[in-house]
């Protein structure tokens, strides 16, 4: 009795070879190497974030928030990514819906351009902005006091500045941040149809009942994904804040800018503080971001199977 | 009148979807339209129901002219091929939603909606699943869940977008037997879309055939069966041979009315008779080709001696054990019932 169950086992380790079982070693030497791989590149400098930034103590650690520069620096950037967040989640469901949804002439060129912050270097982007909104641009007399009759004299008086202020850096953030969210829902979108929508409508839903009732609650996930990477890139973004900031400490510097400032002065300690601040949030935006995928991929595929 | 539909004229770009089409459902009736992809048949119940805007003509439902009312005003009944279940609401919140998203002063209260969902799972005979999500659910229960949702506004028409053609053969069988009597229980004036010739003969009140953007021929399934108006719909309803003139013994009853000869002969399958002889007495003598004799009928592939033309015969299991032909055997064919048709409709 007790010769069945082993004769079986024996049989499927003596079974013919799958085309995808590879011999022990094999399979043990790719795994090392993309284990030394991702410690080399990816675990070895967080953790040297984190060791350079202790280097000192946990005291020392610490200081370097307590700076006033800092703090500053921090308030900005969650201005930034408040503002350039929230801006990009209300274009992103719009540039979808109208996507994924409707057909319309120059739909494809709609969607080419969503992609463009992509495609271009944020140092490009920065100087775009500086192109258009510096005292030299294209829009510089008009906001320059006394060339415009209101704009720029309006724009004087109340002290605002474009280009070297938080304006301009709010402007790049957004740009950059652009296709986020729009990127993650218009495949979902697409894949869940109009058939819905048009139920509730058939249905007697209006509009915005339609929307809030069926739209949104079927796109919450992918649009809870799109955001946690906007946010991420909105806080991490260097290139093209760097460019319209300035640098002005105290005032235009954003955490990124504010790392460059302090390793740019030796002040190798306070530069890794504030660094390792920005790698916790990346890894609590991963850990979100696997949260999220988790619940997404379902959504999607419950998407796929209803379609 | 319950649905009137005249004149109807759409086009999606260049493309023609419907031409003139007009359609009229009285009420209580269970009507089939029929065609094949592309036909315009889905395109003209979207317009009944608001999904789509004609072009050109008018659609009044009860008398009522509803030509630019919004859909969600006009009091019909959707039901989509693929369900089209609010995948995040259990069953009960989607067959409610009609009732919540009512203004407040029309909007019955809670207990009210809960009775009236109640009630309607237990129409569609679903009662134990108004906690389940869609995804929880098999495709015949999805589809009658969505029935019950489209009913839960109280429609004064139900319109249904190929209701069965998501779901396998037998599911399909046994839901669209259910579907006419639940029409003979409600008695709502139901129109419903479909590309399946078997379904629309078995359970509508009345089929009508759409080809090309156009109405090829409205009736009763055995008036678009046995007497097809054109050859379009003798060969979309059924298999048909369209015979080569002249056949030995036969005069074909509208060659009088056609004297130019501008007509093709069609006959069904079983319309054909076989002897066992090649005597060509009273019909054509021919060869038996193949023979498929599985199931109620059997049916066989004949080859005419006079040009090779090759037509197929349908026989009853009775009349072909009688018969006993093996292919390669020497036969007469003769017609019973044939229709000829002026050629010009001929694709």
């Amino acid at each position: 009795m007790s010769a069945a169950p082993s004769r079986t086992l024996a049989q499927r380790s003596t079974a013919a070879p799958r085309a995808t079982h590879d011999p022990l070693w094999a399979r043990i030497a790719l795994t090392l190497v993309a284990l030394l791989f991702v410690a080399f590149f990816l675990v070895l400098p967080l953790a040297a974030v984190f060791t350079e930034g202790l280097r000192r103590g946990l005291g020392a650690y610490l200081a370097a928030f307590a700076e006033a520069d800092a703090l500053a620096a921090l308030r900005l950037t969650l201005i930034a990514a408040a503002i350039s967040v929230p801006a990009n989640l209300v274009f992103g469901i719009a540039a979808a819906w109208a996507i994924a949804k409707f057909d319309f002439p120059g739909k494809s060129v709609l969607l080419t351009l969503i992609d463009l912050p992509f495609a271009v270097s944020p140092v490009i982007s920065g100087l775009i902005y500086v192109l258009l909104f510096g005292l030299q641009g294209w829009f510089g007399p008009y906001l320059a006091a006394g060339e415009h009759p209101w704009l720029g004299a309006w724009l004087n008086a109340r002290d605002i500045q474009i280009i070297f202020a938080v304006p301009g850096i709010v402007l790049a953030t957004i740009f950059v941040t652009f296709p986020f969210v729009a990127r993650e829902l218009i495949p979902l979108m697409q894949a869940q149809g109009t058939d819905e929508e048009y139920a509730a409508i058939t249905l007697g839903a209006s509009g915005w009942q339609t929307f809030r009732r069926v739209t949104l609650p079927n796109i919450k996930w992918g649009l809870f994904y799109g955001v946690i990477l906007c946010n991420a890139r909105a806080m991490g973004e260097f290139g093209a804040v760097s460019v319209v900031s300035g640098h002005i400490r105290g005032e235009t510097n954003t955490l990124p800018l504010h790392v460059e400032i302090l390793y740019n002065e030796y002040n190798f300690v306070a530069a890794f503080a504030v660094a390792s601040l920005l790698a916790l949030l990346a890894l609590a935006t991963l850990v979100l971001k696997s949260l999220v995928e988790w619940r997404y991929s379902r959504a999607l595929a419950a998407a796929q199977t209803e379609a | 009148m319950s649905v009137l539909a005249t004149n109807i004229t759409k086009h999606f770009g260049s493309f023609r979807a419907l031409d003139n089409v007009s359609l009229e459902v009285g009420a209580g009736k269970l009507v089939a339209l029929l065609g094949p992809s592309g036909s315009g048949k889905t395109t003209l119940l979207r317009i009944i129901a608001g999904l789509e805007h004609a072009d050109a003509g008018a659609v009044a439902l009860h008398g009522e002219d509803v030509t630019r009312t919004p859909a969600g005003k006009r009091r019909v009944g959707f039901v989509f091929q693929h369900y089209a279940l609010f995948r995040h609401m259990t069953v009960n919140e989607n067959v409610a939603f009609g009732l919540t998203v009512r203004r407040r002063a029309e909007r019955p209260s809670k207990s009210e909606i809960a009775d009236r969902v109640h009630s309607l799972l237990k129409l569609v005979q679903l009662e134990e699943f108004g906690g389940r999500f869609p995804s929880q659910l098999s495709g015949g229960q999805r589809q009658r869940i969505a029935l019950a949702r489209a009913l839960a506004v109280e429609p004064k028409v139900l319109l249904l977008d190929e209701p069965f053609g998501a779901l396998d053969a037998r599911v399909r069988k046994d839901l669209r037997r259910w579907l006419r009597r639940f029409h003979d229980e409600i008695g709502l004036t139901t129109v419903f879309v479909t590309h399946d010739q078997e379904e629309a003969l078995e359970i509508a009140d009345e089929v009508v055939v759409m080809n090309n953007a156009r109405v090829e021929q409205v009736g009763t399934p055995q008036v678009v069966y046995d007497r097809p108006a054109t050859p379009f719909v003798y060969q979309f309803l059924g298999n048909v041979n369209r015979l080569n003139l002249p056949w030995h013994g036969y005069v074909p009853e509208t060659a009088l009315a056609a004297p130019d000869g501008e007509y093709a002969v069609f006959v069904r399958p079983h319309d054909l008779e076989i002897v066992r002889s090649r005597s060509g007495l009273g019909g054509e003598p021919g060869t038996v080709v193949s023979v498929h004799a599985a199931g109620a009928s059997a049916n066989l592939t004949c080859e005419r001696a006079s040009d090779g033309e090759h037509i197929e015969v349908e026989l009853s299991r009775a009349e072909f054990d009688l018969l006993q032909v093996r292919p390669g055997d020497a036969i007469t064919l003769r017609i019973r019932h044939s229709r000829a048709l002026r050629e010009e409709y001929v694709i």
